[in-house]
């Protein structure tokens, strides 16, 4: 069984760098011109590393979904996910076919 | 108590850092339902692919300890310390691919100390589990104590809240998840620390006048510290003696006991990275596991050693320090001075202080995740393997043979809790007394000089005997003790730093005694290991099979394209490391 390949890892890291890339580009947008960035030599540097995130985030999502898709073609159901495969499986392991 | 200026952390800071906590415990909630039996747990299934296991190789290594030690180091030694990678982690990572891990991998071993069962005898395996166990507790409990005292002095959080919360929230994500919940966290979160420290070294070198800029204010701090002014600049040119230095190394002692001991005791025996290209879905991704994690660690200097070097010189706002490090206080809470009455600067310091300088609200939030992400993947990588150890090499060996496949799951969930508990009691251990530590660090560092050279006798050479490796590891270790015991730094008084049994001979430095004390316990273990090999029985070629190189069938690369294949990965890896010593020589 090879299990844990059923979540691809690009997701939640696309996930999280589009939540962060919004989050801290949003709020670069929103204090533009404050005068905190002087301690960032008068870079915003919120806006453009949040742009930056989100970038990277959002190109992992996409290329974690189109992996996903291509390995579960809609309306197919993996052995494992259907009740009937779950009880295929447990009987191979009560057996030792499967470790 | 002014001397460190506490950071006042805003709302979206906060944000940030909950956005963080919800993606690495999503994850673990994601793959929750896939673990049903052991292997699942603690193998991963054998069944990710090698850019997954090749940034969790690396992610688990890369504990709070390493992104403050190296930043630490840079503010001491400057781009010296990319010897640490260069010579002291590149060259073993590719041996480890190339040539170790067909027996690692091909052995079916759910180990690395039951790779040693397998190739020598009982014995030898729980003396190397036993040690393993003790250790990863107690590292991950350094850690978290590190990281604790820093979110309070940088943040006045408490102490025991820092080290409760983070400590439930990977709990939290292993119990669910096991070693893919860890390894799958380990890459987002190696993620998050290029992220976090990125635009951290941009900022900076951009403030002190890029790399030239940077090499013009070092050069004359390096003129006043008595050494020529390339020195923190250059990471070869002054190291043919170790008085022209600041390291205090000399390149003989560098090569050999960082770059050949050291370096391949840890990356090429350490059960906590092997573990992640053992979870690999096939050998050929277990061997290039280790290959592709040396590409993003070659460049990791930049990203650790840099923010070190530039704290140094840029200018800050406190009193008492150099550029932006502070000096280390004494109890009643004056500055600390050295014999010639120089303050003693508090080098842990200065990643988080450039941090601290140049970002604003919301990215320091990124950057103090970022820290905290660091903190966990190392923490998440002790615990992993712990609980591996304990339930395979010590509690199925020891305790309960042959119980069924849920009661050893059962039972790594279990050590999962304990080690977590066992590690936050091993943090108070260290608050309370500084010095324990400090010893048990000493005695791990003993412990795990000799280790290569039992794992790489055992593998390519068929006549060594579990006796032999058995008899080596003890004395290996004893030898450690006796070099340190009868050595001293320049500097130091006898007791923790050597010369307990008398001082026949003074290191220059801390580091070169190091270097040597390892040289010493390899050779130790070198020479024992082969002495009583030949004069014990050893095992018949049938039982070797797939244990020795000589007796086993060279892995056939079967990779579509060439470079894909682990020799010219391997190849690649050495060229491009061997490039960067010349850019930095």
């Amino acid at each position: 069984m090879s299990g844990a390949a059923s979540l691809d890892l690009r997701l939640p890291i696309g996930g999280l760098f589009t939540a962060l890339g919004i989050v801290i580009g949003g709020y670069g947008i929103a204090t533009n011109g404050n005068a905190m960035y002087e301690t960032s030599l008068d870079i915003n540097i919120n806006l453009w590393w949040g742009i930056v995130m989100l970038v990277v985030g959002l190109i992992m999502l996409a290329m974690g979904m189109r992996a996903t898709r291509r390995h579960h073609p809609s309306g197919a159901v993996e052995a494992a996910d259907s009740p009937m495969g779950r009880a295929t499986e447990s009987r191979e392991h009560t057996t030792g076919l499967e470790s | 108590m002014d001397i460190v200026r506490q950071a006042h952390l805003a709302p979206i800071d906060y944000v940030v850092m909950a956005v963080y906590f919800a993606a690495v415990l999503a994850v673990g909630w994601l793959l929750r339902r896939l673990m049903r039996t052991s292997t699942d747990f603690f193998l991963s299934g054998r069944s990710l692919p090698p850019w997954v296991t090749g940034l969790a190789f690396i992610s688990a290594n890369l504990g709070a300890q390493e992104v403050l030690g190296m930043g630490a180091s840079g503010a001491k030694y400057g781009i010296a310390t990319s010897h640490f990678y260069w010579i002291g982690a590149i060259p073993a990572m590719v041996f480890v691919g190339l040539f170790m891990m067909p027996f690692y991998y091909g052995s079916r071993a759910r180990s690395v100390p039951e790779y040693l069962k397998m190739r020598f005898d009982e014995k030898t395996r729980t003396l190397n589990a036993v040690s393993f166990a003790v250790m990863t507790v107690f590292s991950s409990g350094i850690s978290m104590y590190a990281l604790g005292k820093l979110l309070n002095l940088l943040l006045g959080w408490s102490f025991d809240a820092s080290i409760i919360v983070a400590a439930i929230i990977v709990l939290v994500y292993i119990l669910l998840g096991g070693l893919t919940s860890a390894i799958y966290n380990e890459v987002l979160q190696f993620f998050l620390i290029v992220f976090g420290f990125l635009p951290l070294v941009y900022l900076g070198l951009t403030a002190v006048g890029g790399w030239h800029g940077l090499s013009t204010q070092l050069a004359a701090l390096s003129t006043s510290r008595g050494f020529a002014p390339d020195a923190y600049t250059h990471a070869w040119r002054t190291m043919g003696s170790a008085s022209q230095n600041p390291i205090g190394v000399e390149w003989f002692g560098l090569v050999m006991g960082l770059g050949f001991v050291l370096s391949f005791g840890y990356w090429c025996t350490d059960f906590l990275v092997v573990q992640r290209a053992m979870a690999a879905e096939s050998m050929t991704a277990a061997r290039r596991t280790p290959l592709i994690a040396a590409f993003p660690k070659m460049f990791f200097p930049f990203l650790v050693i840099l923010p070190g070097m530039i704290a140094l010189v840029l200018s800050g706002t406190h009193g008492i320090g150099q550029g932006l490090i502070p000096a280390k206080l004494t109890a009643a809470g004056a500055p600390l001075l050295d014999g010639a009455g120089h303050p003693v600067l508090d080098y842990d310091l200065a990643t988080p202080m450039l941090l601290m300088r140049l970002f604003p609200t919301g990215m320091l939030g990124l950057g103090l995740t970022a820290l905290l992400a660091s903190f966990m993947s190392g923490m998440a990588g002790n615990v992993t393997a712990f609980n591996t150890v304990w339930t395979y090499d010590i509690y199925q060996a020891h305790i309960r043979k042959g119980a069924s496949d849920s009661h050893y799951l059962w039972m790594g969930r279990a050590a999962t809790v304990a080690g977590i508990v066992l590690a936050i009691a091993a943090a108070y251990v260290a608050s309370a007394f500084n010095n324990i530590m400090d010893l048990l660090q000493l005695v791990f560092a003993f412990v795990n000089a000799p280790l290569f050279a039992t794992f790489f006798l055992g593998m390519f050479w068929r006549r060594s005997t579990g006796h032999g490796a058995f008899t080596g590891l003890l004395c290996g270790t004893l030898g450690a003790a006796v070099h340190h015991g009868l050595t001293l730094p320049a500097g130091a008084v006898p007791g923790i730093k050597g010369g307990y049994l008398g001082v026949i001979h003074m290191y220059p430095s801390e580091m070169s005694q190091t270097f040597w004390t390892a040289i010493t316990a390899w050779l130790t273990c070198t020479v024992v290991t082969i002495v009583v090999s030949l004069a014990t029985q050893p095992r018949p070629d049938k039982e070797l099979h797939g244990l020795v190189y000589a007796l086993t069938p060279r892995p056939r690369d079967n990779e579509r394209h060439f470079w894909q294949r682990p020799m010219t990965l391997g190849g690649i890896v050495l060229v491009m490391t061997l490039l960067l010593n010349f850019v930095f020589f």
